[in-house]
């Protein structure tokens, strides 16, 4: 049997995969100076109740910082709800001077985070994407598919979810400064 | 080619809760407006779908002078030692575009066919793939129907499929990132499914063997895989998968059901060939030989699929997503002779779908009342809508059981008709 395959000619056959798209890589931005009388914009999904958490812990770290903290809250994607969250998340990127999209820590959530990260940087926005440890790796991903690659990605241990509101507010802590240095804004 | 203009169309999402009625708006899903809108924004997905939002036709022409042989194919080239198939399979494992079963050859000839059985020029793009955003020329998408093993004449329905799946509300890049299991589920309306086997009677979720229905939802999978670049652990954080990520495409026992079919519902006529693409979250079975009242069956599934870890219930609302219940035709005719109308039967199913708050913890119910997911009545209801609930007949005669293709919530249904 395999002398009789050996003198068949070579099957040619078409492969399958795309190309990848040319990388655009769209400049990210810096805030370059101090966070006192800036708009920082929060964005949270109103569903990681420990992001939630630190985002109202960090709405009160950059008020002590001179700065206006900004939330949004991103509801569905598709749908009448989805109308209202890109009105909504087109609204928020105007008003804020940078701010931080979060939070990925699962596969969806971490595609809309980073979608609205993108969507302050397309304004030309300071912007990071907030994400748990164990998506690190796919928000770099979905930044580079995006055309962003250069987006800053602020990692969280993973998981948030689940643990005490006092170790939350520690994180909420330990994590506000690199936050801040990701912006390339000063206290 | 029908002549007719293609549509895509997508389930309301602006119906109040309470009776739809039997206005043409409800029953069609679409109102005329909404309609002219839809093909006019989002019935061809293009080439600028790199960030999700509805694009302006693929390139190319439309007509036979690219589909056939004369069209020059571009796509890169492997030459694999013509052993009877082993050879391509491994060469597919190895080089990472098999979705791990055997593949068939996809030679210039068969890709050939392929092409030649759509109005599409092979260059055409039918858009950006998520996650990716590979581009989905129908050249590079019958090389992948031809690995699948698709004939020429279901080719078309591979095309349908993925036009509507890229439909923006379908939502693809989150789906095909998520931790969710779910997957483009597909069912098939019209003449065509006969001739070319998609399975609609006993088995028709896997088992059946129909040509059709195993080889045209893998097509679409190996798209997503291929030119989508959709990969479990890598672009893809699915934590399960799940069997239907092979790829499941089905049909409707349309002569069976009591009401108008789903493409009909969905305001196609009764002969077009449509394909109807589901974001499903799995295929989830419940069984029942206790109700003889049909009211009290759809009481009964309206509860089934009601379960406290729906995703539903992981939501802010419950506006967006669909779930598709297969019902058999035994309990069809049933159900048909209690709510003689679809919207009569989808309005039950929506009014009993809830839990009662007590049902969850203490913690879990603190979190469903912050999300403002409880009523005055401590009912924590499932949907916003009896439209998205929505019954699809299909199965064999034995009866006693159904199917419920869960919901990602975040995806809207869409429809698209099959081009000749």
């Amino acid at each position: 049997m395999g002398t009789t395959t050996s003198l068949r000619p070579p099957l040619r056959v078409r492969l399958p995969v795309a190309r990848p798209p040319a990388d655009v890589g769209a400049p990210s931005f810096t805030v370059d100076g101090p966070l006192r009388g800036r708009t920082v914009g929060l964005r949270h999904e109103g569903s990681w109740r420990s992001w939630m958490l630190i985002v109202d812990e960090w709405q009160r770290y950059l008020r002590d910082d001179g700065a206006r903290p900004h939330v949004l809250r991103a509801e569905g994607r598709v749908g009448g709800e989805g109308e209202r969250t890109r009105k909504n998340v087109a609204a928020w990127a105007e008003r804020v001077d940078c701010g931080v999209s979060g939070l990925g820590t699962c596969g969806s959530c971490t595609s809309n985070s980073v979608t609205d990260a993108v969507a302050l940087e397309r304004l030309r926005r300071p912007a990071v994407v907030a994400v748990c440890q164990e998506f690190e790796t796919h928000a770099r991903t979905m930044a580079s598919f995006l055309g962003h690659p250069s987006l800053k990605i602020l990692v969280l241990p993973y998981p948030l979810e689940g643990r005490p509101a006092d170790d939350l507010r520690d994180i909420a802590a330990e994590y506000y400064p690199k936050f801040v240095e990701l912006l390339g804004a000063t206290r | 080619m029908n002549g007719r203009t293609k549509t895509a169309r997508s389930e309301r999402s602006d119906e109040k809760p309470g009776k739809p009625g039997k206005d043409k708006a409800f029953r069609d899903g679409n109102d005329k407006a909404d309609k002219a809108d839809r093909l006019g924004k989002t019935g061809k997905p293009g080439k600028d779908g790199r960030d999700g939002k509805p694009g302006k036709g693929g390139k190319g022409v439309k007509g036979a002078a690219h589909a056939g042989p004369g069209y020059q194919l571009t796509a890169e080239t492997l030459d694999v030692a013509d052993d009877g198939g082993l050879a391509l399979y491994e060469a597919s494992l190895h080089g990472g575009w098999g979705d791990g079963a055997p593949v068939l050859a996809a030679t210039d000839e068969r890709v050939h066919e392929l092409l030649a059985a759509t109005p599409y020029p092979g260059d055409h793009v039918i858009g950006a793939l998520p996650p990716r955003h590979g581009l989905a020329t129908v050249e590079l998408v019958a090389i992948n129907a031809a690995l699948a093993g698709v004939e020429p004449a279901g080719f078309p329905y591979v095309v349908a499929a993925l036009e509507a799946l890229l439909v923006p509300e379908w939502n693809a890049l989150a789906l095909t990132t998520t931790t969710s299991s779910v997957t483009p589920m597909l069912i098939v309306n019209g003449p065509g499914r006969d001739e070319l086997r998609i399975d609609y009677r006993a088995g028709c979720l896997g088992g059946a063997a129909g040509r059709g229905s195993m080889t045209i939802g893998r097509a679409v999978a190996l798209c997503l895989r291929n030119i989508g670049g959709q990969r479990a652990g890598e672009t893809s954080r699915t934590v399960f998968g799940q069997p239907a990520r092979f790829g499941l495409c089905f049909g409707e026992w349309e002569e069976r059901s009591p009401w108008p079919s789903l493409a009909e519902r969905r305001g196609f006529p009764a002969d077009d060939e449509v394909v109807t693409v589901h974001g499903g979250k799995g295929v989830f079975p419940f069984a029942d030989v206790n109700n003889d009242h049909p009211r009290d069956l759809a009481h009964a599934i309206a509860k089934t699929v009601a379960f406290p870890l729906n995703n539903w219930y992981l939501e802010l609302t419950g506006e967006s997503g669909q779930i598709v219940l297969l019902l058999n035709p035994m309990w069809a005719r049933r159900l048909g002779e209690a709510f003689p109308e679809v919207e009569d039967f989808q309005t039950y199913v929506w009014q009993h779908a809830w839990q009662p708050i007590d049902v969850f913890r203490p913690g879990n119910a603190e979190v469903l009342r912050q999300k403002g997911r409880v009523d005055d009545k401590g009912r924590v209801t499932l949907a916003a809508r009896p439209d998205q609930f929505v019954p699809v007949v299909c199965g064999g005669l034995g009866g006693l059981h159904g199917v419920a293709l869960t919901t990602f919530v975040q995806s809207e249904m869409q429809s698209v008709a099959v081009e000749r």
